[in-house]
């Protein structure tokens, strides 16, 4: 059974969870338990710190930052509260703290967010892009290929629902490659964003669970700010891979569309008993 | 057909009138057929087959009704506030028409005309009553023309159809905006949101909910979605939090708090097992009212506010309210009890965070280890994000979890939930077929067992498909 409390290892990973009520949208609470829950089965500590509004602590001390999504009105709050939390978080980012950002998370972490209506917001910078708001949302599964030198080809699967169109400047690369899906801006094929150790994506899902890889990967990478190269002990993840198998499915089976519940046979719209689509 | 959006209602003209007429004679036929082959009775399919034919089949029979019309809409409690008020009404003595299904999108609305008028379009009913889902109530409301419009509240839901909570919000406030002075809104005071709505409406407005410290928690729990001020974004403080984001709040910055409750329960008292009836003094503009509901759990009481608040808008008094309450059943799907042999279901319906830790509370309280079956599919009525299963507290009751059984289209990822809420593996299984997994979970209640199953709407359905034909309950559609 892997889901028990590992061996003690004495390692303790501090993790900064930004504006967990106020950017909380889509569940994202589950990337914090696939990060807590694999380093517990590892025998790794996990103390997090929740960080609101108003609040101003040294980012320095974080080896993890956690920043998710949330609707425009969150966000504006979010925005404006940023400016006074700006300096410490790009000293985080430059000191190779790592940071994952989701959705309105990863937008805010760029230069500027222009929602389709109402004034622009002003973002941390520390991402080399900027976001503007589209007529229309990309609402669907989605599936990208990243590579990193740990771990080498690997896929990320999700569910993206957005309307903001990211691009990306020089100073910031693409965290993977789009195989269905809209990515950043629906045009150029690509999603997420990577700065050192700072990663932004529109992944929801939530992304971590599913993609264990990508959980272990973040982990590893934050150990090694304070404790260097860590093993990490392999975990029995076939309840993940069976998760990320079948959504990978989903994603290519809905490549191309919109928007994955207008794209879902009208003859389930007929009688959602009668026209069930049972495994 | 572009000419045909323009008739009102009142003179319509011969060819209109035919056309009706097959429309609803059609709709009224697919209807029966679909009962006589049991796939599903006369809840979307009328409407949808009807509307093929006319598109104005519900303005027109809207518009030459005299029946009073209520509409009922917001994320949770659409179907169960409804059968309430169908009850008070009926109980009164009024004859009610009703979408009681459930059926909620554009098509079941269409169904409760076709079902009940003959095929002029003449409806024998003193009362329409309309449950409908708040994303398709822009399409909706104006074919209706409604005289009482209860929102029950906004929780987050279905993003993946909407977008996200706030439009879903604005629409319907604009909504709202556009009814004349003759109609009645009813609002959710408890709901920072819902009770901001209809500031620059011309309709009446009643507010109803609790106001108590009876129950509730001193904060809101983390899958609350508006607890910042609707006016200025402050944080909202909070007396006390009944339910997510209902309760009583106050802006400590703009002082916008929730406004006087019309309709108000003062006192409760709740089933500490969970199981059974709830104890409620109501307050109203009619007088004070002592209830029990037969149904447990708080938003049950939040449920029966709004029918009240809804039955006074549309003059039916109140006298009716005690004894019409105290006979109610759950509706389909709604913890429902069903007898199983010697085994006890209660089979739970559950759409989104709210709802899924509502029943998870409430059945933490029953005694004893916990059989469960959990189902999730993704399909267009059960949406296709299903992130939100990280938002369900399922850490609440894992410690109580004797087995459970993963079943639906998204198995995998109800299986991963419970791996991370720490439910030991070797108690999880993962079996896509529904009966088998049926088959399955009764098998690990055992002999006079109870097995808990909580499903979105597709497989809640499928799975009381397979218990109507060994006996254990109803056609839905004849509950």
């Amino acid at each position: 059974m892997t889901n028990e409390q590992g061996k003690d290892t004495r390692l303790v990973l501090r993790i900064g969870h930004l504006y967990p009520q106020l950017m909380s949208v889509a569940a994202d609470r589950g990337n914090l338990f696939a990060i807590v829950k694999r380093c517990k089965w590892r025998g790794i500590k996990t103390a997090i710190d929740q960080i609101f509004v108003k609040q101003t602590p040294d980012f320095t001390q974080y080896d993890l930052i956690l920043f998710h999504g949330g609707a425009d009105r969150e966000m504006e709050v979010a925005a404006r509260d940023l400016q006074a939390k700006a300096p410490s978080l790009r000293e985080a980012a430059e000191a190779n703290t790592v940071f994952l950002a989701v959705c309105a998370g990863y937008q805010l972490l760029g230069h500027s967010y222009k929602p389709f209506e109402g004034p622009e917001l002003k973002g941390v910078g520390i991402l080399d892009l900027h976001t503007e708001g589209g007529s229309t949302r990309f609402m669907t599964h989605i599936a990208i290929e990243c590579e990193f030198p740990e771990c080498g080809k690997q896929v990320l699967v999700g569910y993206e629902n957005h309307s903001g169109r990211t691009y990306l400047g020089p100073g910031a690369q693409p965290l993977g490659r789009v195989l269905a899906g809209w990515g950043n801006n629906g045009k150029d094929g690509y999603e997420g964003a990577v700065y050192k150790n700072v990663f932004g994506t529109y992944l929801h899902g939530p992304v971590l669970p599913k993609n264990p890889w990508f959980t272990d990967l973040l982990i590893t990478r934050a150990l090694a700010r304070r404790y260097g190269q860590v093993e990490l002990p392999p975990l029995d993840d076939s309840t993940e891979q069976e998760a990320h198998a079948a959504a990978f499915k989903l994603a290519m089976a809905f490549k191309g569309t919109v928007s994955a519940i207008d794209a879902t046979p009208w003859r389930e719209r007929l009688s959602p008993g009668s026209a069930s689509r049972s495994l | 057909m572009a000419d045909y959006s323009k008739h009102g209602g009142g003179g319509i003209s011969w060819p209109s009138r035919a056309r009706l007429a097959l429309a609803i004679s059609a709709g009224k036929l697919a209807g029966a057929s679909g009962r006589l082959f049991r796939i599903g009775g006369g809840t979307s399919l009328p409407g949808m087959i009807a509307r093929r034919i006319d598109p104005n089949v519900l303005r027109s029979v809207m518009a030459a009704t005299t029946a009073s019309k209520i509409v009922i809409t917001g994320s949770n409690g659409k179907t169960t506030t409804a059968r309430m008020t169908a009850a008070i009404a009926d109980a009164s003595g009024r004859r009610v028409s009703h979408n009681r299904t459930g059926s909620n999108l554009l098509q079941g609305v269409t169904s409760v005309v076709v079902n009940y008028a003959d095929v002029f379009g003449r409806l024998d009913s003193d009362l329409l009553l309309f449950e409908i889902d708040e994303g398709t109530m822009p399409v909706a409301m104006p074919e209706i023309q409604p005289d009482v419009v209860v929102v029950t509240n906004i929780f987050r839901d279905q993003l993946d159809r909407y977008g996200e909570l706030y439009s879903v919000a604005k629409a319907l406030d604009k909504l709202l905006e556009r009814l004349p002075e003759t109609a009645t809104i009813v609002l959710n005071g408890n709901d920072p949101q819902v009770a901001s709505f209809g500031q620059q409406a011309r309709a009446k407005k009643l507010y109803f909910g609790l106001r108590t410290t009876d129950i509730g928690r001193p904060v809101p729990e983390h899958a609350a979605d508006v607890i910042r001020c609707i006016r200025c974004n402050e944080d909202l403080v909070y007396e006390v939090a009944y339910l997510s984001h209902l309760g009583l709040y106050r802006c400590p910055n703009c002082g916008y708090e929730l406004p006087p409750l019309d309709v108000a329960a003062t006192s409760i008292q709740l089933d500490p097992r969970g199981d059974g009836p709830t104890q409620v003094t109501m307050q109203t503009p009619l007088g004070q009212l002592e209830l029990t509901l037969p149904l447990p759990g708080v938003h049950n009481v939040y449920n029966a506010a709004a029918a009240i608040a809804a039955s006074i808008a549309a003059g039916f008094g109140i006298e009716k309210v005690p004894a019409a309450l105290s006979n109610i059943r759950t509706a389909f799907g709604r913890l429902e009890k069903i007898q199983a042999g010697d085994q006890t279901i209660y089979l739970a319906f559950v759409k989104n965070p709210t709802s899924f830790n509502l029943v998870l509370r409430l059945i933490a309280q029953h005694p004893g280890e916990k059989h469960l079956l959990l189902v999730a599919s993704n399909t267009v009525v059960d949406g296709e994000d299903f992130a939100w299963l990280w938002d369900v507290d399922l850490e609440e009751i894992s410690p109580q979890v004797a087995d459970v059984i993963c079943s639906g289209t998204k198995a995998e990822e109800l299986a991963m939930r419970l791996k991370y809420a720490e439910v030991p593996l070797d108690r999880v299984r993962v079996i896509h077929e529904r009966e088998a997994a049926l088959n399955a979970a009764l098998q690990n209640a055992g002999p006079g067992g109870t097995l808990y199953i909580m499903a979105s709407y597709t497989p809640t359905q499928e799975l009381r498909r397979i218990m109507q034909k060994r006996g254990w309950v109803k056609p839905y559609w004849e509950e």
